[in-house]
């Protein structure tokens, strides 16, 4: 699996568009199946350090698409396994460093093709310690989370702790009201939060904030009416949803954004048909993928967020997606 | 992420021979650069040639987080053992030596940042040095760094305002130049009003610049506080900020930064939020005195710009806190069932938000 962007584009930038576009599964399919074979492009390798994620992204497109099968479900879980470090902590490819972002992907990967046991049989460490591994990242001080042992806390990484902890039946390992406090500090006056505390609200980190309060139990910290205004303002005229306020549109936040107004029951607030719209006309419609935005190369991170968004909206078609 | 932005005319080509034989020797070069360095790593061979193909392979690809680490692990090495009396000597280094060391990792990513601006990594990189110096140096030496830093950050924000790398940075930058150990004796602590100022400055180059609105509703508070505001002076304060913002939204009514502005100005009256607004201690008749001019001057901007939402939009959220602060309604129902009239024409992509509104709006 690889991120690797292209061949093909999405849909058209200007001209016309058809009012009834289709969901072009088959080439969806195809397209991700075929992305571990594009290794003789340069940009294969320039994007190893993403392979994990890629997987993750690729296969949950597949199973949105109702295809789960169209990866080789052995094959996953070795290359999982093979990017697995002795401390527990997974890196994006073999030979890359452990990090959480790439553990996060790892158990989600394991769990979605129901797997997590081949941590304790053939892992380089078992289930106990890729929990541990994560559980550690945490800091005792303010409750956030580090990505690995270099420091840089962000609230990606808290959501993603307590994502595959809750996955690992695990949360127990870490300080919940603690990460909570923390979440709770990086609140800002709109309703929305930021990366860090006193940063500016935006979309994606919205999604790991409130996420990870899902996770919690404790989506009353939420300040609704307020988050809820924000987020529906980042739908714009052609139904395309924006990460911060004077922004363009993109393809991914139809997940972050419209996730995070289903979890605080706010989804109406936005035109759904619309949305749905736009992420049709940003597929390639010939090759399969979708891109940022109509007319851009497409690529699998797009892809599996404009499928997860479609999903969301209840598009005919696809697997419902949990919106944490 | 792999292909934000990249417009369909580029890569659209079929390759020829000579394109494809020209990648493969590429993609040879390239693999076998990180072949050889991660050895290297492996074999503890953390010498200046390994620490050039750190170099040269991050400039080509700065999102390998990987070889970030490899470099730290040499740099890490070069500060216990950096030192001019040669490289076998195990003392401890003299400080220009790991201010050169610091200071020339610092300058190898200035190119770095400007072409990928928003590369985690390379931010990453550079607050460890930072951190790395405060560890490592005495606090003036680390100061004189953090000084450059925020010369090198107001430089990045003239380069995108919006940035949030840059903001954050910005933030910690601040913060360590505040900390008490870096202070040299007889100057302020405190940058709070600097940096208000910074947030003036950098709206008016461009209203639309939410991210300065936001960092200056973050300092607000704090700047009162350090200046052991009493409620008359926090009043004053609301007054001109309130000023500042209403002159904006003439220029600009269709602006949603300012309106997101205005509406956390208006927090202060909203018994919710008072109690950590910027004038904690209004009573219900302030703010519903307060509440009644604004409802009178945002009607004012309708004229000529009746197809503006966010005027309707602004006038629904004042009528209601009006209504929860004095249990009556300032504008008669007719007024109010107008507005939402008006958004479901004008502003029928959240016509969910309107139905829920109109429907919790007993008047």
């Amino acid at each position: 699996m690889s991120l690797v962007s292209g061949p093909g584009r999405g849909g058209a930038s200007t001209g016309h568009v058809p009012d009834e576009i289709k969901l072009v599964v088959e080439k969806h399919v195809e397209y991700i199946q075929t992305l571990d074979t594009r290794q003789d492009e340069l940009e294969y390798w320039l994007t190893e350090h993403l392979r994990l994620n890629g997987v993750y992204w690729g296969l949950t497109a597949l199973h949105l698409l109702g295809h789960p099968e169209a990866l080789p479900r052995l094959a996953t879980i070795d290359f999982v396994l093979s990017s697995q470090h002795e401390s527990g902590g997974f890196g994006a490819a073999p030979g890359h460093d452990a990090h959480m972002l790439y553990t996060v992907s790892a158990v989600q990967i394991l769990g979605t093709v129901d797997a997590l046991e081949e941590l304790d049989r053939r892992g380089k460490a078992g289930r106990e310690k890729v929990g541990q591994y994560i559980a550690d990242l945490q800091s005792q001080e303010t409750g956030s989370f580090a990505g690995d042992e270099w420091g840089e806390t962000d609230t990606r990484f808290l959501y993603g702790a307590l994502n595959a902890l809750s996955l690992l039946h695990m949360l127990h390992l870490v300080d919940i009201p603690k990460a909570v406090t923390y979440i709770q500090n990086c609140a800002n006056f709109d309703g929305g939060y930021g990366v860090s505390p006193g940063a500016e609200s935006h979309a994606g980190q919205i999604f790991t904030c409130v996420g990870a309060l899902a996770i919690a139990g404790r989506l009353d910290l939420v300040d609704r009416d307020r988050l809820g205004g924000w987020l529906s303002e980042r739908q714009l005229p052609n139904g395309g949803l924006s990460g911060r306020p004077e922004k363009l549109e993109d393809v991914c936040y139809s997940w972050w954004v419209a996730s995070s107004l289903a979890m605080i029951d706010r989804l109406h607030w936005i035109d759904r048909d619309k949305l749905s719209q736009f992420i049709l006309q940003c597929q390639d419609s010939e090759k399969g993928g979708i891109a940022d935005r109509p007319g851009d190369m497409v690529d699998v991170f797009h892809t599996v967020f404009g499928l997860a968004g479609l999903s969301l909206i209840g598009f005919p078609g696809l697997v419902a997606v949990d919106p944490i | 992420m792999a292909s934000h932005g990249v417009p369909r005319a580029s890569g659209v080509q079929p390759a020829t021979d000579q394109d494809w034989r020209k990648e493969q020797q590429k993609i040879k070069d390239y693999k076998g650069l990180v072949d050889s360095l991660n050895g290297r790593i492996r074999e503890h061979q953390f010498n200046t040639e390994t620490f050039e193909m750190t170099s040269k392979l991050l400039k080509w690809n700065p999102e390998y987080y990987t070889l970030w680490n490899h470099r730290r692990l040499i740099l890490r090495h070069r500060f216990q053992y950096s030192n001019s009396r040669g490289p076998n000597d195990d003392s401890p280094p003299n400080h220009e030596a790991l201010i050169s060391l610091i200071s020339d990792d610092l300058v190898f990513l200035i190119p770095l940042l400007r072409k990928f601006p928003k590369c985690y990594w390379i931010w990453k990189h550079r607050r460890w040095l930072l951190d790395e110096a405060s560890g490592l140096l005495t606090a003036s030496e680390t100061r004189k760094f953090w000084q450059q830093e925020l010369a090198l950050v107001g430089k990045m924000l003239n380069l995108d305002s919006r940035n949030f790398h840059g903001w954050g940075y910005r933030r910690t930058v601040i913060e360590a130049l505040e900390r008490d150990a870096l202070q040299a004796e007889g100057l302020s602590t405190s940058m709070t009003r600097q940096e208000f100022d910074y947030t003036t400055k950098m709206i008016n180059t461009n209203l639309s610049n939410f991210s300065a609105w936001h960092n200056r509703s973050k300092l607000i508070p704090k700047l009162l506080d350090e200046m052991k505001a009493d409620h008359q002076v926090r009043k004053k304060f609301l007054d001109d900020e309130l000023e500042l913002i209403e002159r904006a939204l003439w220029a600009g009514p269709e602006d949603q930064s300012l309106w997101f502005y205005h509406q956390y100005l208006v927090c202060t009256f909203d018994p919710k939020y008072t109690a950590d607004s910027m004038v904690p201690e209004i009573t219900g008749a302030e703010s519903m005195a307060y509440v009644r001019k604004e409802i009178m001057k945002v009607r004012e901007m309708l004229d000529g710009a009746e197809d503006c939402k966010w005027i309707y939009q602004s006038l629904i959220h004042l009528d209601r806190l009006y209504h929860e602060l004095g249990n009556d309604w300032f504008e008669e129902a007719s007024h109010i069932e107008g507005y939402f009239d008006e958004l479901t024409k004008l502003d029928s992509l959240r016509l969910g938000k309107w139905n829920d509104l109109r429907g919790r709006i007993n008047i």
